[in-house]
């Protein structure tokens, strides 16, 4: 059984990524595994002691959002799972990518037509993942 | 053995700091500072600025019957007093030359009858001696690196820390190889002068403090109370809000904003979304009242710290003087939120998930139940402890710093966890800042700007109030409010003194620690509560955008700021005290 990955969070863009990747699931009869980043760099400006508190909250927070997508995935009747990691986006994404083995990466496009952002994801993100995972990817 | 070690000499440092800081300061014994000529007279009086503020380190040179070389050379000291104990008599004339890098005046020469008088033994108070500012080239290198630094933290080019120690470092190496290399005029103030800046009450109370809350926030007791919220309400959103507003407030008054947010924000987002609300219509009140409750409690914000040490106002004072005003701007504030969000709320569904409720409860379990009984007996000791050590002479540092003595000692031992929860760097921006401001203090900066809020002020009490308040709280929406509030202590100091209504009750600190802390509401970039729960919100995918904020927070902030204004007034004015 094929496997594809999405990389999602909350709001409205992420729930059409959601629904996208639900439908690519069904199409392929792949198992869909939801996957957050809980990424702090947000937390660089703040001092060092705040960070661990903040990466364990933003960790719980990733799985409540992905409990929701799994939620709403199996009620499609797709399998599903998720998976929360901390750190960096692209690194954090190739682990998991080659952990789960992965056929193909789904990326949501940015919610606010915001070019440079689908730019990267598009012309650079999406060649890097390809290069290091073998995976497909997609941004949708 | 090396943990043990480490707790018990972290323990013995914090009790010895705390006793350091009881006891009094030491006061000559009689006599001791005389040098034996006990017979013969001495000249004293007070040096101040043209707004009647001390000058301290002013050197005083005397001079008898118009010779070159001094009989006497002596230091004003922090108050502005100085004393020159006279080795011997004069023939005829005695003349006082006093300088200071920053100050300037004319030698003083007594008179005949001064003169007569010294002769005859008996000792002379010259009274009030006025300088006038020097305005030298140390003067614009202090203000421009403090306005420098300013810029750099609002705009977040610098952490806090980096930039203010950058500051400091500028003003050193000009005082050092500008001043001594180059022309005195660049000298600022050396090292030692800097030193006594630093308000050693304030890093100890923040320490200990830090120690105490690291403690209880680890436990999960603020998940647990916004999951409460959320069960208390039943999905009501309208209820949610005012409970979370309710915990918020109580939390922020007796812990620091960004540790209250940083533990309520993910939970409040879990919420929302369970709820299908906007997130950031619970997020938004949230950070308003955890900025507005900190201003109740000594401790709850740290500007707060920083005017309660520098005007010796307390726990209690801030309590009773603060409370009322504080509840009345929350509740304005509330309804205002509710008012503009009452479409949204309406649309929020009232039921979720069996799988999702589990999880909210998973999220918001209490951790540690046997830590959070023992660290919240320690934490009330230690509010108690606030409240009643007015009356033992003990200062709110003392407090402190034996409350977290007793968590490390009782509570949670591991001393090197807790060493790192302590944040260094926040101890390290305020040694720096202290300096940072004592540069400009030094220079005349801050009097200046004194004297020229004085003029425009007047003695008009109703003006001082709106003034602080309004001032403050707008330079607040954009300028990180602790460097601002540090600056503007000796400018309220001036304007208590000449406002006749504001000397003895300090009712312009309160306006300061009401405006900066509301003032902090008015933009997204105000405050770091603002920017750490904008900065959450964006990573859960749900952007809390400049505009969308100060939709509201901008009408918010100004009725709250006159709310604040009106409450100091009422209570002051009407009320007495």
């Amino acid at each position: 059984m094929s496997v594809i990955l999405c990389a999602t969070r909350g709001g409205e863009a992420s729930i059409r990524t959601q629904q996208r990747a639900i439908e690519l699931a069904k199409e392929r009869e792949a198992k869909l595994v939801f996957i957050f980043v809980a990424d702090v760099s947000f937390m660089d400006h703040f001092t060092k002691p705040r960070v661990p508190g903040m990466e364990a909250e933003m960790e719980h927070l990733g799985e409540f959002l992905l409990l929701m997508a799994k939620e709403r995935a199996e009620k499609a009747g797709v399998e599903a799972d998720f998976t929360v990691r901390t750190g960096d986006f692209k690194p954090a994404l190739i682990d998991a990518a080659k952990e789960v083995e992965a056929t193909l990466i789904v990326l949501g496009r940015p919610a606010d037509a915001n070019v440079t952002t689908l730019e990267y994801l598009e012309n650079t993100l999406s060649p890097a993942l390809k290069e290091a995972t073998g995976s497909e990817v997609m941004v949708v | 053995m090396r943990g043990t070690f480490w707790r018990y000499g972290l323990a013995l440092f914090c009790l010895v700091a705390a006793i350091w800081l009881w006891l009094p300061d030491p006061a000559p014994a009689s006599g001791q500072d005389g040098d034996g000529n006990e017979s013969l007279p001495a000249l004293v009086g007070f040096l101040q600025n043209p707004q009647g503020q001390p000058i301290a380190v002013a050197e005083l040179t005397l001079l008898f019957d118009e010779e070159d070389t001094s009989v006497a050379t002596v230091e004003s000291r922090e108050d502005g007093l100085w004393e020159i104990a006279l080795p011997r008599l004069p023939e005829h004339s005695v003349e006082i030359e006093i300088e200071h890098p920053h100050y300037a005046m004319d030698p003083i020469k007594l008179n005949e009858e001064q003169v007569l008088s010294l002769k005859q033994g008996e000792s002379l108070n010259l009274g009030d001696v006025e300088m006038g500012y020097r305005y030298a080239l140390g003067f614009w290198v202090a203000a421009i690196t403090f306005v420098f630094v300013l810029l750099v933290i609002a705009f977040e080019r610098m952490p806090n820390a980096t930039a203010a120690l950058f500051g400091v470092a500028v003003v050193f190496a000009v005082t050092s190889f500008g001043g001594n290399l180059i022309s005195e005029d660049l000298h600022v103030f050396d090292f030692e002068r800097a030193l006594t800046y630093i308000n050693w009450e304030v890093i100890f109370l923040v320490m200990g403090m830090m120690i105490v809350v690291s403690v209880i926030e680890a436990t999960g007791l603020f998940q647990w109370l916004a999951f409460q919220a959320y069960r208390w309400s039943r999905g009501q959103p309208t209820t949610l809000v005012i409970v979370l507003v309710i915990i918020t407030t109580l939390a922020s008054a007796l812990l620091d904003n960004v540790t209250t947010m940083l533990l309520m924000v993910p939970i409040t987002l879990e919420i929302a979304i369970a709820l299908n609300l906007p997130p950031t219509s619970l997020l938004i009140p949230e950070i308003m009242a955890s900025n507005i409750g900190g201003i109740s409690t000594l401790i709850g914000t740290p500007t707060n710290i920083l005017i309660g040490a520098y005007a010796e106002i307390s726990f209690n004072d801030f309590l009773i003087n603060q409370t009322i005003g504080v509840i009345l701007a929350l509740v304005v504030m509330t309804l205002y939120v509710l008012w503009h969000y009452r479409n949204v709320y309406n649309k929020g569904e009232k039921g979720i998930s069996p799988t999702l409720y589990a999880k909210l409860e998973e999220n918001a379990k209490i951790k540690n139940v046997k830590v959070l009984r023992k660290s919240l007996l320690v934490f009330v000791l230690t509010i108690v402890v606030f409240a009643i050590g007015e009356g033992l002479h003990m200062v709110p540092a003392v407090t402190a710093l034996l409350a977290a003595t007793v968590m490390l000692v009782w509570v949670e031992t591991d001393v090197q966890k807790m060493l790192s929860l302590v944040d260094w760097t926040t101890l390290v921006f305020f040694m720096a800042l202290f300096m940072l401001v004592g540069s400009i203090q030094e220079v005349g900066l801050i009097s200046t700007i004194a004297g020229f809020m004085g003029d425009v002020v007047g003695s008009n009490l109703y003006a001082g109030v709106f003034v602080i308040v309004l001032g403050v709280g707008f330079l607040s929406f954009s300028i990180a409010n602790i460097p601002l509030a540090a600056s503007m202590l000796p400018v309220v100091e001036y304007l208590s003194g000449n406002i006749s209504g504001a000397a003895g009750n300090k009712i312009l600190y309160y306006g300061l620690s009401m405006g900066a802390a509301m003032g902090g509401n008015g933009f997204l970039i105000g405050g770091e509560t603002n920017l750490m729960t904008a900065g959450v919100a964006e990573r859960a995918g749900y952007p809390l955008s400049f505009g969308k904020f100060a939709k509201v927070s901008v009408p918010v902030t100004i009725l709250t700021l006159l709310v604040g204004s009106l409450w100091l007034l009422f209570r002051f004015e009407v009320l007495g005290g």
